[in-house]
């Protein structure tokens, strides 16, 4: 009787599996893991790093910046020049590329992109505040076209090198206009944009007539017929997505689960470093105890940073060593973050006169207690690093009270409130004026409150000086300088994106801002 | 099946009329609380918009104008209701989007698996239920019970992950690629968690009509024991149940949550989790409308199937 009931189970899972029919797996056709579905594909509109995984295979750009060595290379433009005062910036256009739909590319198209991305009404959330102090973009001829800004801006052109920015066809933008588009989007790239079904899947299929790729591409034409991406969110159900045969490749995977699939002959496995902000907690400057940069120093220096990284990310993950990402930004970092050190960390918070006198374990001054707010995003493993932070003050004689916050908006929530000690945010970027909003006086994302005038004055003169690049990097040296001095930020781990793909699929390198892989390069080897 | 007399027609109509009633305030309230709560704890949608992007103040508040954010919270609520009862959901903050069509492009796709989870969930939970009461005291009856339990107290992530799991074990025991997840392991996962309580009220009722004494009777009178037996015991044991499916019904809905994240599959519940995440209120305001008035027609369908099948309950209505 027993027996005939596992019979019965077993025939019954079989059955179950047997319903998934095989998938028809040609060389020429990928089947791509996204690991977030983005709310909006346009790239001009929306601000997701993930749309750019598809998408900048759709795309090309003005320029393109090469991943090996940050400069910029030709990309739809042959060339540029910055007019001495930086508030001009000219580009030749090539005169031999045309859009998916056929619609040639030339200067009013660029005109038309740009005309679309700052049109208030299409509420762009990324690619308007990417033009920065853009006035208006000129048509002089067929094949060139300038960008006219009311002020320097160094920026701009690691702006128009990113999908963002990419250039669409004007026609397509015309007829479906800013809601629609996203599901007809037409680009000059590699790749032609076919089908995008919200949550479900995006579809892309080689385009043929592609010849006008930067030098950065291996490939001249793409190899890979059609490439469909789903949508993974549920960060368990990656590695079974790979191992199943659904997927060929996918990022973000949890790296426990990517270390056990680097281990098998079937993947292997790309850490991917992400350049911009390391993951990290701003100190709040304008409440007690942070108040207090002796305070600050001393809660850096209670933590082990080194070991809560490896603890929870493995050793493909860098520890932060500033406030930026060693990788790209490394030259900037004068690298002065000292190392674990909790002793000289408790002597400090003696020397703040914040000592236990009642013997209770934590630190008292004036009658108060040392309590801290940590406010921690939910995402990117932010609550277990704050979680062994937490441990880290307490050992140190604090009492902390650790908040999670689920989104953007309950964080922004909490940072509004202002009672908070440390919070966790990061940006990522490749360009250093990413530091801008984090750390000037009147910055949208200064949520360490830090106010100094030496220090907004380095970072705009950084974001103004676009004619020497090594003037440009002292500024952002001294300014990061005087950023670490003042102990605003505790920086834990520099962003690593595990990529795992099949083995035989070959020729997968990434740009430069590190998510986003060159699908044109991608062959399967047989 | 005999006509009902006009006097029940009447008393039918008063039981729906006043369902309907409190149908239309349960939705009333049901918005107007998600409406203030989103507002209250969801973020400001214009900070979550450009989240990303590094805006500056100026764009922020710039935003915020166009998208009536500015305006005091009741004139934005009174602006909402008198949309709504024009039918206009609003457009979408995130994507300039009409609504009604972010939600129509999802519906499909949680219907589906709402519809063939039910159908997962009544098989199986007639079958332990039926099972458990007719074979109390055996093996296989014990066996019954315990798979109801077992299914009412697993969660629907890790049912999920151990479905998905085994389906990997057994495609590469049988070495074959597995397809992209279509509707059926979703819709058993959504299943085997709505069964559990679907089998106990099935069990229990069994039990009560096969102690009855009309089943005495009818025994007595020569029913043979077996199928016909059960049968007969089974009519007045659904009346509880299809009123569970009403409940359940709703209960779908919140599985569908997290089985369409688990499984990667579109439809409204990850639109749903989205929306409140994203501070993208009409989108989650209109969910809820949806889910409110989905909530009152499956109750008011369930009453009137529970007075066809038993009509003693047409004078309790």
């Amino acid at each position: 009787m027993k027996a005939n009931y596992l019979r019965l189970l077993l025939l019954s899972t079989t059955l179950l599996v047997g319903a998934c029919a095989p998938v028809q797996q040609t060389e020429s056709s990928l089947n791509y893991g996204l690991t977030l579905s983005p709310s909006g594909l346009d790239p001009h509109l929306n601000a997701s790093a993930e749309l750019g995984i598809p998408l900048s295979s759709v795309y090309d750009t003005l320029v393109f910046r090469d991943p090996d060595t940050g400069e910029f290379v030709p990309g739809l433009a042959d060339s540029w020049k910055i007019s001495p005062d930086g508030l001009t910036y000219t580009f030749e256009l090539r005169d031999d590329v045309h859009f998916h739909d056929g619609t040639p590319f030339n200067a009013n198209a660029v005109r038309a992109n740009i005309d679309y991305i700052v049109d208030p009404q299409n509420h762009s959330q990324k690619a308007v505040s990417m033009l920065g102090p853009l006035v208006e973009v000129v048509v002089l001829s067929e094949y060139r076209v300038s960008f006219q800004l009311s002020e320097p801006f160094a920026p701009l052109l690691d702006s128009l090198s990113q999908v963002y920015l990419g250039i669409a066809s004007p026609s397509a933008l015309e007829e479906w206009g800013p809601a629609e588009y996203q599901f007809h989007q037409i680009g000059t790239g590699p790749y032609r944009f076919i089908e995008y079904i919200p949550n479900d899947h995006i579809l892309l299929e080689r385009n043929p007539d592609y010849a006008w790729g930067p030098s950065i591409y291996h490939r001249q034409n793409a190899a890979i017929h059609q490439i469909e991406f789903r949508f993974y969110e549920f960060e368990a159900t990656r590695s079974l997505a790979l191992e199943s045969g659904q997927i060929d490749i996918i990022g973000e995977v949890p790296f426990r689960e990517a270390e056990r699939l680097s281990d098998d002959s079937r993947f292997s496995l790309y850490p991917t470093p992400i350049p911009g902000q390391p993951m990290q907690f701003y100190f709040n400057t304008r409440v007690s105890p942070t108040d207090d940069p002796l305070v600050r120093e001393a809660l850096i220096l209670a933590v082990d940073r080194e070991r809560i990284v490896d603890t929870i990310f493995g050793a493909t993950s860098p520890t932060a060593s500033g406030p930026l990402s060693d990788v790209l930004f490394g030259p900037l970092l004068p690298n002065r973050l000292t190392a674990y050190d909790p002793n000289r960390a408790g002597a400090l918070l003696d020397q703040a006169g914040w000592v236990d006198l009642d013997g209770d374990g934590i630190r008292e001054k004036g009658g108060s207690k040392l309590a801290l707010v940590l406010v921690t995003p939910t995402w990117g493993s932010n609550p277990q690093a704050a979680q062994l932070i937490d441990v880290s003050w307490e050992i140190l004689g604090a009492s902390v009270e650790v908040i999670s916050a689920p989104a953007f908006g309950p964080l922004k929530e909490q940072q509004s409130n202002g009672e908070y000690n440390a919070i966790g945010l990061n940006f990522f970027g490749t360009d250093a004026d990413l530091l801008r909003p984090s750390y000037s006086s009147s910055g949208l994302y200064n949520w360490s409150g830090i106010q100094d005038p030496d220090l907004d004055q380095l970072l705009n003169m950084a974001a103004s000086e676009v004619h020497d690049p090594s003037l440009r990097a002292s500024f952002y040296q001294s300014a990061i300088d005087r950023m670490e001095r003042a102990f605003v930020v505790l920086p834990m781990r520099d962003y690593v994106d595990l990529v795992v793909a099949r083995s035989d699929l070959i020729g997968l390198r990434f740009s430069l801002q590190g998510w986003f892989p060159f699908l044109i390069d991608l062959t399967f080897s047989s | 099946m005999v006509p009902l007399p006009n006097r029940s027609h009447l008393q039918l109509l008063t039981v729906i009329g006043r369902r309907l009633i409190e149908g239309l305030f349960t939705a009333w309230a049901a918005v107007t609380l998600t409406f203030f709560a989103l507002r209250i704890a969801g973020g400001d949608p214009a900070d979550n918009l450009l989240a990303q992007g590094l805006a500056s103040a100026e764009q922020a508040q710039a935003l915020r104008q166009q998208l009536g954010l500015d305006h005091p919270l009741g004139i934005q609520y009174l602006e909402f209701m008198r949309n709504l009862t024009r039918g206009d959901l609003g457009i979408s903050l995130y994507t300039a989007r009409p609504v009604g069509r972010v939600i129509g492009e999802q519906l499909p796709y949680t219907i589906a698996l709402a519809l063939s989870g039910l159908m997962i969930a009544l098989a199986l939970g007639f079958v332990f239920g039926a099972l458990a009461a007719w074979r109390e005291r055996t093996a296989e009856g014990r066996f019954a019970a315990a798979m109801s339990d077992l299914a009412t107290a697993l969660p629907v992530a890790f049912t999920g992950i151990l479905i998905l799991y085994l389906a990997l074990m057994l495609s590469l025991a049988i070495g074959r690629p597995m397809a992209a997840p279509g509707l059926l392991l979703p819709a058993i996962v959504l299943g085997i968690t709505s069964s559990g309580p679907i089998g106990r009220v099935v069990q229990a009722g069994l039990r009560e009509s096969l102690n009855s004494e009309y089943i005495l009777a009818a025994r007595a009178r020569g029913l043979p024991g077996g199928a016909r037996l059960l049968w007969h015991a089974v009519r007045p044991a659904l009346s509880p149940v299809i009123s569970l499916i009403a409940l359940e019904a709703a209960y779908l809905f919140s599985g569908t949550v997290v089985t369409e994240t688990v499984f990667s599959r579109p439809g409204l519940g990850r639109l749903l989790v989205k929306s409140i995440l994203e501070a993208d209120f009409p989108i989650a305001q209109a969910l809820v409308v949806l889910a409110a008035l989905f909530y009152t027609t499956s109750h008011i369908l369930a009453d009137l199937a529970a007075i066809m099948l038993d009509p003693r309950q047409r004078r309790a209505g």
